[in-house]
């Protein structure tokens, strides 16, 4: 199929960023870093830890199902955002599932062990490591084959496992491995390394800023016990979205709700979701550590995707089940107090043309999709749709972990994010809406690289131009006295 | 040849009829073992039902969904489909054939249309062999078995219409009629063992894959311990998420 990258922007995105000793060494020809692992006897290795998982995990029957029912229709190819950018065969969502489901029919049921043994075939080899190392970390784990697959594949729980089980043998992207390692073992416990002291002075900061915005007093409550909510956001919001965590803290303010950020544990960032299960039982575990210490009543995550989906689905699966705290995500809850008429919004504020990209893992499973949209036609006079949309939405093209890859940029932004560019471009929208950390950045890098222009926000960004608390100070006598006392100063 | 013809839609026919129908169903109740078992292993045992039903059903008659993609590709293979299933199970002489071993029958299509839909799925498995063929993605994910079944299904289709409506010899409609028999009785034998099992296994998809997105709980424990990762001088021996790692990494920062 044609390609819609050029060759040279071929030749850019499959540059490799890494010293060629170091592949020669690992020998692993993939483009993201790898720490040092053991290279002797990986097939073997493989093995053992497919069969690991395969005894202590239920993906056997899955693998089991879809290496029967699998009958190569080709229809998913068309779904892919990176096939259509690439158009190498390789990229096909059910080339790259066949890549660990031929591991799984060789190894590991009757009829491949015994064809094995009668036909030689040795089975299976570092090539094939190789090409699954590439190729399951060029998938950004979007699941939007799934929704075209007739037999229902789910292509993204094959890329799932098959990165598991690679970083069980020691391969996986060193940003993501270093990230969690300082989050479940490092000394400040989250993907950021930010200190409590620091979390504490840039809170107190916005909260600073807010009331010299909008006039009124706008806490971040810490460490409150007994708060209704435990709220945990991707801890990089922390440091990157400032206007975000404003807009939190503001629906908050004017709803009245108790609500509290943990020192001990504020960070929704699972990158557990991405590559190993085991990461993302011990994550989702530390949240409810926090919420048993601070004794809150529901969990609830901020703006980020891959966040919300890792504690909404699997808090209960790695807490308890039926008897697990409730989990939602911060739109859902914005939603329910605008419907209640418990925030005012001005709909004179935001006047440009708005548009709202769905980040995959909150839109897939049908979880949240019309909420952001009510909450945004609210008070967004100008609000466009891309098409496609909604549950059927094009991943930003840095979904599945793939976006904290910084080596791979330009991977990224030429192939991965291509069919996205091209969409936010038609839509011809100043903002473009993107309640997800990792969204948020990659759309960023994206719109850059392409020349695109427009800016990348969060939902509860905009939401705090335009909220109104009729209980403040009038604001513009606040704001003119702050600047006249900034000036004296000056 | 009439005693051979007999043969194959008499015992031979049986036979094939109850393997198949034996395959499919072992393939069917593995698969429910399959999800009960990891139900089971489950702590979390929400599964969102009425959401996969649905995905289930509208996938069972895809018409709101099939079409958005490759249209031209995906109608053609429904109407495979939908000959596929109805004419060998509709056909007045399939029933009449039913009635005479079993004792009962059921309704039957009119000759006209069975007609049609056998030409269709003559047409229908030509062109989805071509399209196979042709469009480039496809050849590259496909096996062997995934050219041969579209032109081996066709075989029975285009004799059975052969015998009925072609004016042919009584010698070649003899030939007709056995390689009709013999590849329907050869096609069943093989429906469980190949990709064709999907006929058995799509309506238990989207709960598997709904099902297995649940993970039980300690896996991941478990799964480095059998690796006695523990002991392993690799990576793994740097900081990692067992907790006795987060105790040795605790203690060694202490003492220093
Ligand atoms: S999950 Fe997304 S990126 Fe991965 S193969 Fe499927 S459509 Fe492509």
């Amino acid at each position: 199929m044609k390609p819609l990258i050029t060759e040279q922007e071929r030749e850019t995105a499959f540059k490799f960023p890494k010293k060629q000793e170091i592949i020669d060494k690992q020998r692993l020809p993939v483009r993201y870093h790898v720490e040092d692992f053991d290279v002797e006897d990986r097939p073997r290795r493989f093995l053992e830890a497919f069969a690991a998982i395969l005894k202590h995990t239920n993906y056997r029957f899955v693998l089991d199902h879809y290496v029967k029912v699998s009958a190569k229709c080709s229809r998913c190819a068309v779904a892919c955002q990176i096939y259509l950018a690439t158009g190498d065969d390789q990229d096909i969502p059910c080339y790259r599932s066949e890549l660990l489901l031929s591991v799984y029919r060789r190894h590991f049921t009757m009829s491949g062990i015994l064809r094995g043994r009668i036909f030689g075939d040795p089975g299976l080899t570092d090539e094939q490591i190789q090409e699954m190392a590439d190729s399951f970390w060029n998938c950004t784990a979007c699941r939007r084959c799934h929704f075209e697959c007739p037999v229902g594949i789910d292509h993204a729980i094959v890329t799932h496992l098959g990165r598991y089980i690679l970083s069980e043998i020691g391969i996986a992207p060193r940003a993501l491995v270093v990230s969690t390692r300082e989050q479940l073992i490092g000394k400040t416990g989250n993907t950021s390394a930010i200190p409590v002291p620091a979390l504490l002075d840039s809170l107190e900061f916005l909260s600073e800023d807010m009331e010299e915005e909008k006039g009124i007093d706008i806490p971040f409550p810490i460490d409150q016990e007994g708060a209704e909510y435990l709220f945990v956001p991707a801890v990089s919001d922390f440091l990157m979205e400032a206007d975000t965590l404003m807009g939190n803290a503001a629906v908050f303010r004017a709803t009245g709700d108790s609500w509290t950020v943990g020192t001990g544990y504020f960070d929704g960032i699972n990158y557990g979701l991405f590559y190993s299960d085991h990461v993302l039982e011990k994550v989702v575990q530390k949240i409810e550590a926090e919420a048993e210490r601070l004794k809150v009543k529901k969990i609830l995550i901020g703006e980020c995707g891959h966040a919300s989906r890792s504690a909404y689905f699997f808090y209960p699966t790695f807490c308890g089940g039926k008897d697990a705290l409730p989990v939602i995500n911060i739109m859902e809850y914005t939603y329910q107090a605008l419907k209640e008429g418990r925030i005012k919004l001005d709909p004179d504020v935001v006047t440009e043309k708005v548009t709202y990209h769905d980040p995959c893992n909150i839109v897939r499973s049908g979880w949240i999709v019309e909420q952001p949209r009510e909450i945004l036609k609210a008070f967004c006079k100008n609000y466009v749709e891309m098409t496609p949309n909604r549950r059927n939405n094009i991943c930003c093209g840095g979904g599945g972990g793939t976006v904290s890859i910084d080596e791979i940029r330009p991977y990224r932004t030429m192939v991965g994010g291509r069919v996205k560019a091209d969409q936010i471009r038609a839509t011809g929208a100043k903002y473009c809406v993107a309640p997800c950390a990792n969204c948020k950045k990659q759309l960023r890098e994206l719109m850059e690289d392409n020349g695109i222009d427009c800016e990348i926000v969060g939902l509860h960004d905009l939401l705090y131009k335009a909220i109104i608390f009729e209980s403040a100070k009038k604001s513009e006598v606040i704001r003119g006295e702050n600047s006249r006392n900034h000036m004296e100063e000056v | 040849m009439d005693a051979w013809i007999e043969f194959g839609r008499g015992p031979l026919f049986r036979l094939c009829f109850t393997l198949m129908v034996l395959g499919l169903a072992r393939i069917a109740v593995l698969t429910v073992i399959g999800m009960v078992e990891a139900l089971k292993k489950n702590e979390d045992k929400i599964v969102p039902w009425r959401e996969l039903f649905n995905k289930t059903f509208t996938w069972l008659v895809p018409v709101t969904v099939l079409f958005r993609t490759r249209p031209v590709y995906s109608l053609v293979s429904f109407l495979f489909h939908i000959g596929l299933i109805i004419t060998p199970l509709f056909f007045t002489a399939h029933v009449l054939l039913w009635k005479r071993s079993v004792g009962f029958g059921w309704f039957t299509l009119p000759q006209s249309l069975a007609d049609y839909l056998t030409l269709t799925v003559i047409v229908g498995g030509l062109l989805l062999f071509l399209m196979r063929v042709l469009y480039g993605p496809a050849r590259a994910i496909s096996r062997k078995q995934d050219y041969v079944w579209p032109l081996l299904l066709v075989i029975p289709f285009l004799t059975g219409y052969l015998c009925v409506n072609g004016s042919i010899s009584a010698a070649t409609y003899r030939w007709m009629m056995l390689m009709h028999v013999l590849t329907g009785n050869l096609i069943m034998v093989m429906i469980p063992f190949t990709k064709i099992a999907h006929c058995i296994l799509i309506p238990f998809s989207q709960l598997v894959t709904g099902i297995g997105w649940k993970f039980p709980r300690g896996a991941g424990d478990l799964v480095i311990e059998t690796l006695g990762y523990k002991d392993r001088p690799t990576w793994v021996e740097k900081p990692r998420l067992g907790c006795e790692s987060m105790d040795r990494v605790e203690r060694e920062a202490d003492d220093k």
